[in-house]
C-alpha cells in the first residue's frame, strides 16, 4: 500500500472524528486507530499539525500469530519471524555514525544483546539490541527516517 | 604506557625538570626520557624542552582525585552515588559505563577520564579530549521507566549542568535545544546520553558530559564549532575536582527528580529560562532535510516548537543552528 495513501487516511481520520479505519486491498490491509491510552510523545512528524491528536498507524494483523504482522508503513508483508519493534518515537539509524558500516544487514547472524540499530530522540541515543538470536530476515525501518512507537524495524528468524 | 603517567605526575607542577632528574626518578636513560616526553603529544599535551633546563608542561595539571571529588559532593546527594572511578585514558567514558552496565552496574556509578582517545558527540562527531585540561565524565542511572518515557531526560541533564556551572560562579550560561551548554554563543559543554533496555523498561542510561575547562589552544583548533572554556567564562582558573563534583551532584539530583516526577514544571520552566534560541530564527536539520523557522519554545514533553510559515511544528530530533 502506498505511504501517501496511508497519510491521506490519517488525515481523513483526523477530520472525521472516527476512531478507527480499516482498509483492505487484495491481501494487504491496514488499520489506523486513534490512541485511547495516554498518547506517547508524538512529535516529529512535521506533516501533522501539532494541535490535532496524532493517529497511530497500527499494523493490521494479517494472521492471528503476532509474528506475521504487516508493516503498514512499508506496504509489504514481512517475512515470518520474530518482529523487533521500535520502543520509542524517534529517528532510526542503522549505523553508529554517518558513513560507518551498518550494525547488521539482511542475512546477518545475531546473538541476544547484539546492537541492531540506534533510535534517537532529543539527542538521546537508544541502542536497540536483539532479544533473540537468529538471522536478520528483513529491515523494514529506513536509515535516517522517523519511526513510530511499536513500528516493526527488524525481523529475526 | 605506565611510565608515561608517572612522567606526567613528575611534570604536573608546570616547572622545569631536567632530563637527568626525570630519568633517575623513572629509572630510565635520557634518550628514553626524550622519547617518553615526545609521546605526550598523543595525549594532546604541549611540552616545552629547553636546552640546559629540561622539560616543562605548557600548563600545570591538577589531577582528578577520587577522594577529593567524593568529599566535595554534598552528603544527601553523596548517598545517591555508588562510586567514582578515575582513569588516565579511556576510549570514552560513556562507552566504558555502557559496557559495564551490560554486566550489571550499581546505580549512580561515575566514571571520569583525564584523556579520551575516542571522545564522542552525537552521531559520530568527536569530542576533543586532551589530557588533564577538561572534564569528561559519565554517570550511570537505572530508570524503571521504558525508553519512550525518558526523552525529557535530555533537558533535565542540560538543566543539571547549567545549575552546576551557576553554582561554580559562572554567569551567563544558557541552553540550546535540547542540551548544548552555551556561553556567549559558544559551546562550553556538551551532553551525550545513551541508553539501552527493554521496550517496557527498566532502562539503563549513561549520561556523558564534556566540559571545556582550560582547553589548550592547540587542541581547540580541532573543534569544528565556536567553543568556550570555564577558564574564559569565569575569568580564572577553576579546580576540575570541584567542577566534577558539582556536575555529578546536580546530575544525580536532576535524575532522581526525573525518576519520580518526570519532566515536571520545575525542570521545564528552568530550562525555558535558560533557552538561548527562543524567538530567534533557527535552522533545524533532520533526516528529512532542513527547515527554517522561529523557535517558540517547548511542548510539555520537551519537544522543540518551531514556527514555520505561520504554523507551529514540533520536533523531537534534529540539529539546531542559529540563523543570523
Amino acid at each position: 500500500m502506498d505511504i501517501r495513501k496511508i497519510k491521506k487516511l490519517i488525515e481523513l481520520l483526523d477530520e472525521s472524528g472516527v476512531a478507527e479505519i480499516e482498509i483492505q486491498e487484495g491481501e494487504e490491509s491496514v488499520r489506523i486507530s486513534r490512541h485511547c491510552a495516554p498518547a506517547p510523545v508524538t512529535a516529529g512528524v512535521p506533516a501533522a499539525a501539532p494541535t490535532t491528536p496524532v493517529a497511530a498507524v497500527a499494523p493490521a494483523p494479517a494472521a492471528p500469530s503476532e509474528s506475521q504482522e504487516t508493516a503498514a508503513s512499508e506496504g509489504e508483508t514481512l517475512p515470518p519471524g520474530h518482529v523487533v519493534k521500535s520502543p520509542m518515537v524517534g529517528t532510526f539509524y542503522r549505523s553508529p555514525s554517518p558513513g560507518a558500516k551498518s550494525f547488521v544487514e539482511v542475512g546477518s547472524q545475531v546473538e541476544v544483546g547484539d546492537v541492531l540499530c540506534i533510535i534517537e530522540a532529543m539527542k538521546i541515543l537508544n541502542q536497540i539490541e536483539a532479544d533473540v538470536a537468529g538471522v536478520i530476515k528483513a529491515i523494514p525501518g529506513e536509515n535516517g527516517q522517523p519511526v513510530e512507537y511499536g513500528q516493526p524495524i527488524f525481523v529475526i528468524e | 604506557m605506565h611510565q608515561r603517567y608517572r612522567l606526567l605526575r613528575l611534570l604536573a607542577d608546570g616547572r622545569f625538570h631536567s632530563g637527568e632528574a626525570l630519568g633517575a626518578a623513572l629509572g630510565i636513560g635520557r634518550s628514553a626520557v626524550w622519547k617518553l616526553v615526545a609521546s605526550l603529544g598523543e595525549l594532546g599535551l604541549e611540552v616545552f624542552g629547553v636546552t640546559g633546563r629540561g622539560y616543562r608542561l605548557a600548563y600545570p595539571i591538577e589531577f582528578l582525585d577520587r577522594g577529593r571529588i567524593l568529599d566535595a559532593i554534598a552528603p544527601p546527594t553523596r548517598q545517591l552515588i555508588a562510586d567514582v572511578d578515575v582513569h588516565n585514558s579511556l576510549e570514552s567514558t560513556n562507552r566504558l559505563l555502557l559496557e559495564r552496565a551490560a554486566n550489571g552496574l550499581a546505580n549512580g556509578s561515575v566514571c571520569l577520564a583525564e584523556h579520551q582517545t575516542d571522545g564522542r558527540g552525537r552521531r559520530g562527531r568527536s569530542w576533543v579530549s586532551p589530557f588533564g585540561a577538561n572534564v569528561y565524565l559519565s554517570l550511570y542511572w537505572r530508570f524503571d521507566a521504558a525508553p519512550q518515557g525518558l526523552n525529557g531526560l535530555s533537558l533535565a541533564a542540560g538543566v543539571a549542568v547549567a545549575r552546576a556551572l551557576g553554582a561554580a560562579g559562572i554567569d551567563g550560561v544558557g541552553l540550546k535545544w535540547p542540551n548544548d551548554i552555551i556561553w556567549e554563543q559558544r559551546k562550553l559543554a556538551g551532553i551525550l546520553i545513551e541508553m539501552s533496555g527493554e521496550a517496557t523498561g527498566p532502562t539503563h542510561v549513561v549520561a556523558g558530559v564534556g566540559l571545556n575547562v582550560a582547553m589548550p589552544r592547540s587542541a581547540g583548533e580541532h573543534i569544528d564549532q565556536p567553543w568556550a572554556d570555564v577558564q574564559t567564562a569565569s575569568g580564572g582558573a577553576q579546580d576540575r575536582n570541584q567542577l566534577s563534583a558539582g556536575l555529578i551532584q546536580e546530575l544525580a539530583v536532576a535524575f532522581s527528580e526525573f525518576a519520580t516526577a518526570g519532566l515536571g514544571p520545575t525542570l521545564l520552566h528552568e530550562w525555558e529560562r535558560l533557552d538561548v534560541i527562543r524567538g530567534r530564527t533557527v535552522a533545524l536539520r533532520t533526516g528529512q532535510g532542513e527547515v527554517v523557522g522561529t523557535a517558540v519554545g517547548l511542548d510539555e514533553f520537551g519537544s522543540l516548537l518551531v514556527m514555520v510559515n505561520g504554523k507551529t511544528q514540533r520536533y523531537h530530533s534534529g540539529e539546531v543552528s542559529l540563523r543570523v
